[in-house]
This record gives C-alpha cells, sequence and structure tokens, in this order.
C-alpha cells in the first residue's frame, strides 16, 4: 500500500476514481467523434473557454483592478496611504463595475447585436434596446454606488475628530 | 482518498505567475474556493439534473424525436401532469445555469494560483487530477458559454448546439464527480480550521490571510498583501451578481407583471395586450410557408398508419365540440408563457380518424425544413383532456406566428414539439 502511494502518489482509490472520471469523459468523446459533422469546432470552442478566461478575462480584469488599485494609491501596504476614505472608494468602484462587467460578459450576443436579423425573425421583437438598457443599468449602479460613497464620506468626517 | 504529497515547493521557483509572491490577494485560500463551491455545487447539480430530464422530455424514443445519440436514463414517459413542469424544468435549468456563472467565475478567480503552481507535475495522481481539471473547467465554461449564446438566439457554433451542449455537460459531469470526491477532504480542512462562517464576521481591520493547510498545495498567497476588501463583501458582491441574474431569469418564466424583470433577457420585451400578444419562438415569415397553404384551401388530413381516413376544413373543426384550456407553453430556452387555448382534443380527431386504441400521433407542420416540422407524442399525452388541436387562443383566432389554423398544445410538452401550421395528425395503433 505505501509502495503504491509513494509511486502514484495518492491511495488506490484515487486512481479508481480518476480512471472512472476520466473513461466517462472519453466515452463522451467518442459519442462526438462518432456523430458530429465536425468535432474539430466542438474542440475548438472547448479550449477556447479555457484560454479565453484563464489567458484574456482573467488578466484582463486582473490588470484593470491593478491600474484602479494605482490610480487610488492603494498598492503599498504603508498604513498611511490606507486611509478608510480610499478603500472606500476603490469598492464602491470595484461592485459596480464588476456587476456591470458581469451583465455585459452574460449578455454580450444581445448587448453588441451579434444577430439582430435571426432575433427578430425568430422571436419577431426588436432586437435593438439592449446597449442602451445595459448602460442605464450600468449608469444606475455607478450612480447608486457613488451616493453611498458620498455618505459614507460624510459619516466618516462627522465621526473623526477635526 | 487523502491525497499524499508532499510539502509545498519553495516560494522562491519559477518566474512571474509560476513564483508564488506573485499572487498577492489575502483573501485567496481553501476556505474562500470551499464556500465558492458549496454555492455552486447544488446549482450545479441542478442545473445538470435538468438538463438530463429535458433530453427525457423530448420523448427520444418515439417517432422521430431523437435529437442526439444519447441513452435514455429516464425510466416513465414524460408526464402530462402538472402542466407546468417543462416550464419548471426549463425555468430552473436557465435560472441555474445563469446564477452559477458570478460564483464559477468568483471560484476560478480564488483558485487561479493553482494553475501555476510549481512543480508543474508531481506524481502520476497530480497529473490525473490536472488533466481532469482541463476537463471540469473546460465543460463548464463550454456548457455555459454555449447556453448563454444559444439563449440569445445566436447561433455561432458551427455544431450541433444540442449535441455539443448535451455530451460537453457529460464531460463536465465526469471531472466534476472526481474532482468533489477529491477536494471532499480539503473542504473538510478547510471548514474544520477556519469555520464554516467564522471569516464572515471579520471586519477589514481582522481580515487576515487564510492559513495554509499542512501538507496541501492550496491557493493561499505567498505573499499576501494587506486587505482592502472583507470576505462577506466579497461573497456579497459575488452574491449580487448571481441574484441579479436570477431575477432576469425569473423574469423570463414568471410572465405578468414579472417579466419587466427580465431587461437584459432574450423574452423580456412584451408583445402587447391582445389575444395574440404573446412570445414567438419561430414566426411565420422565418419558416417561409407560403401564403396560399393557410388560406381557405388548407386541410387536416387524419391518417391512421398510410392510410388517409379524413380531411377536415378549418370550419369543419370548429363545429366539433370545442375545449378550452389554460396552458403554459414553455420553451426549452427557459421563459414560459400561459395562455387559454381553445380547439378540439386530440383525443376527440382519434376518435374521428377511427384510430383504435392508439399508442402514438405524430403531428406534422406545413413546414418543409427544420428539426420540429413533426413531432410525435405518446399514448399518455394525446389521451389528456387537456391535450388540443388548438385553432383559438385567448378567444381570438390563432395569428400566423401562433401557427394559424391550426396548432398542438399538450400539457408539459416542450414548446418546439406543441407543433405550428398542422397539417396532418398520423395516428398508430397499438400492434
Amino acid at each position: 500500500m505505501n509502495r503504491f502511494r509513494r509511486r502514484y502518489g495518492a491511495s488506490p482509490l484515487h486512481l479508481l476514481a480518476a480512471l472512472s472520471s476520466l473513461a466517462l469523459a472519453a466515452w463522451a468523446v467518442a459519442e462526438v467523434l462518432d456523430v458530429a459533422g465536425r468535432p474539430g469546432r466542438i474542440l475548438l470552442w472547448f479550449v477556447g473557454a479555457i484560454i479565453a478566461h484563464d489567458l484574456v478575462l482573467f488578466p484582463a480584469y486582473t490588470a484593470i483592478g491593478r491600474l484602479l488599485q494605482r490610480a487610488l494609491g492603494l498598492t503599498g501596504d504603508d498604513p498611511e496611504q490606507r486611509s478608510r476614505l480610499r478603500i472606500a472608494a476603490l469598492n464602491h468602484v470595484r461592485v459596480p463595475a464588476l456587476l456591470s462587467g458581469l451583465m455585459l460578459l452574460v449578455w454580450f450576443p444581445l448587448i453588441a447585436r451579434k444577430a439582430p436579423q435571426t432575433f427578430e425573425n425568430l422571436s419577431a421583437r426588436s432586437a435593438d434596446g439592449y446597449l442602451g438598457r445595459w448602460l442605464l443599468l450600468s449608469a444606475l449602479l455607478f450612480a447608486g454606488s457613488a451616493l453611498l460613497l458620498v455618505l459614507r464620506a460624510w459619516r466618516m468626517r462627522a465621526r473623526s475628530p477635526a | 482518498m487523502d491525497d499524499a504529497r508532499r510539502t509545498p515547493a519553495p516560494p522562491k521557483s519559477g518566474a512571474g505567475p509560476f513564483r508564488r509572491d506573485f499572487w498577492r490577494s489575502p483573501l485567496r485560500g481553501p476556505w474562500l474556493a470551499s464556500v465558492l463551491s458549496s454555492a455552486l455545487l447544488p446549482l450545479i447539480l441542478v442545473c445538470a439534473l435538468t438538463g438530463f430530464l429535458s433530453h427525457a422530455a423530448y420523448e427520444p424514443e418515439l417517432g422521430s424525436n431523437r435529437l442526439i445519440m444519447a441513452p435514455d436514463l429516464f425510466p416513465w414517459r414524460w408526464p402530462t401532469n402538472p402542466a407546468w413542469l417543462y416550464g419548471l424544468n426549463q425555468g430552473l435549468h436557465i435560472i441555474t445555469g445563469l446564477a452559477a456563472i458570478p460564483i464559477l467565475l468568483a471560484k476560478l478567480w480564488a483558485v487561479t494560483p493553482k494553475l501555476f503552481e510549481v512543480p508543474v507535475v508531481r506524481s502520476v495522481a497530480h497529473l490525473l487530477e490536472r488533466l481532469s481539471l482541463a476537463l471540469l473547467v473546460g465543460g463548464g465554461l463550454f456548457v455555459l458559454a454555449t447556453g448563454i449564446i444559444n439563449i440569445q438566439l445566436w447561433y455561432p457554433f458551427g455544431f450541433s448546439f444540442v449535441l455539443g451542449h448535451y455530451w460537453g455537460a457529460v464531460v463536465f459531469v465526469a471531472a466534476l464527480a472526481f474532482h468533489v470526491a477529491i477536494k471532499l477532504g480539503v473542504m473538510r480542512r478547510a471548514f474544520r480550521a477556519n469555520g464554516v462562517l467564522r471569516p464572515l464576521r471579520d471586519d477589514l481591520e481582522h481580515t487576515r490571510p487564510e492559513p495554509e493547510l499542512d501538507g496541501l498545495h492550496t491557493s493561499a498567497p505567498g505573499a499576501p498583501a494587506s486587505p482592502t476588501l472583507t470576505r462577506r463583501f466579497l461573497l456579497g458582491g459575488v452574491g449580487a451578481g448571481s441574484i441579479g441574474l436570477t431575477l432576469m431569469g425569473l423574469g423570463q418564466v414568471a410572465g405578468g407583471p414579472f417579466r419587466r424583470l427580465a431587461q437584459l433577457a432574450p423574452r423580456g420585451q412584451s408583445y402587447g395586450d391582445g389575444p395574440n400578444d404573446f412570445q414567438v419562438n419561430k414566426t411565420f415569415r422565418s419558416v417561409r410557408i407560403p401564403r396560399t397553404e393557410v388560406g381557405p384551401d388548407w386541410r387536416l388530413t387524419l391518417q391512421v398508419g398510410d392510410v388517409r381516413r379524413a380531411e377536415l376544413t378549418r370550419a369543419r373543426l370548429l363545429d366539433l365540440e370545442q375545449v378550452s384550456a389554460e396552458l403554459p407553453i414553455a420553451c426549452v430556452e427557459g421563459w414560459t408563457t400561459t395562455q387559454r387555448w381553445t380547439g378540439v382534443r386530440i383525443s376527440e380527431l382519434a376518435r374521428l380518424a377511427g384510430a383504435a386504441d392508439p399508442v402514438e400521433v405524430e403531428a406534422r407542420s406545413l413546414q418543409k425544413r427544420g428539426t420540429f416540422r413533426r413531432a410525435t407524442l405518446s399514448a399518455s399525452q394525446l389521451e389528456d383532456p387537456r391535450s388540443l388541436l388548438a385553432l383559438r387562443v385567448n378567444g381570438a383566432d390563432l395569428s400566423l406566428d401562433h401557427g394559424f389554423p391550426a396548432r398542438l398544445i399538450v400539457p408539459a410538452l416542450p414548446g418546439v414539439h406543441c407543433t405550428k401550421w398542422v397539417t396532418a395528425l398520423t395516428f398508430k395503433e397499438s400492434a
């Protein structure tokens, strides 16, 4: 048993679980290869999804977040810099920005009008207006967040000794 | 099933993201990953289950209903009761899928340092885990991306959506089962070390980096920066995103005044107040049926097997006993609308055709092309007294977009099987 662990890196049960999971996935892949006209396209989307998240989306929002932190002077650990107000300001931008970005990510095909003709043809509704509604909802989020920040700043000032 | 791994690599090995001190957020770590997973797992389970149930709802064993060669694990016929069953199923499928998106993104954020862990492969076990993780992350992103693109009526895939979405889900579920099995122990340890909810109490002054778990490679930072965010605030933000998307999905299912919640969802728009003003899946224009075929020369052909038994005009159909039923029509894309339909019972038409003991009926549309130009119903579906060949809706004739001269409406049947512009019903008798 210990020899197995040393050679394999985990218990035999781990190996059994791994193999049954991989076999099930391989079955699905074999079925797709068997019937799909262009299985390469499915693979492309599968790998593309990983690349799009791990190497595009994640680095992009991380970089934007760091730029924002730098702009607010919140990069270091210096307690002088780390005023409550600055940290609050950072988060009052972060939250609406992330929620607005989430809406864009999810409803991107409608917002960017990727197939307006098909949409109108099938649903008998206009493909217009999604960009406008996304912008309005985003504006609402940023404005609401700004308003809350002003209130918080006002309360912080009221509390701190002059 | 504990993984006997060696102690973590020294922090300075590698370069860029492969250095452990590259990752600085103090909030990352096994507790955060575990909390997000606990929220994610039930959503994914419901989403997967309803997805596989939807395959059963299409009754792939009947007629030419089958869309993909997948095993039929559902041991019963799809029921007609309750009538809102399919609407509920698809509402849950789409809403849980949407709600999972922000949580999955947060989870990936929390564990991304593990993508760059050094050494890249520590053992055979570790290699298998990493391979499985590629299937897990790829599968999860693939099913969510194809799903949200498909419900927005954009088809850029270059492969059959149903085929890709179904088999992608099988890959995802297979990898997820293994992931849950090997990570339950880590989750238990993370909760034991930090408490399940205790880190939520910390304000910013008390927010500390997560401790490492002995002997495990975790996503806890090598060189944590000072926090700018509490854990409850982070999870609150993720939850807000999840709830927002839930409300948008809910608006498409609940209908009435709630439909306005679906501001950015594809089926949130109002059609007006008229009897035919409700959601359309495919317009009359889009299916290119010649106008003459739905005019006064239209006939409904009733067949039993290969034998033609009757041809009925619309006026003749309106002379038969008219039955009304309040029934929802639910789309696989996660939207539902309930209307009052009036028409002739399918069972009455079976009697009229002289079909003794019919076990199936295939409805054929005037559409020349399209996967759903025909659909086959089971015996229990065609016998349900609310299953109608509808001629009218909400007291008015059906509009062309809703299937004039006649359409099927059957309780709990997937919307695309409620065939529009029906031209023939073919009954099959028990052998």
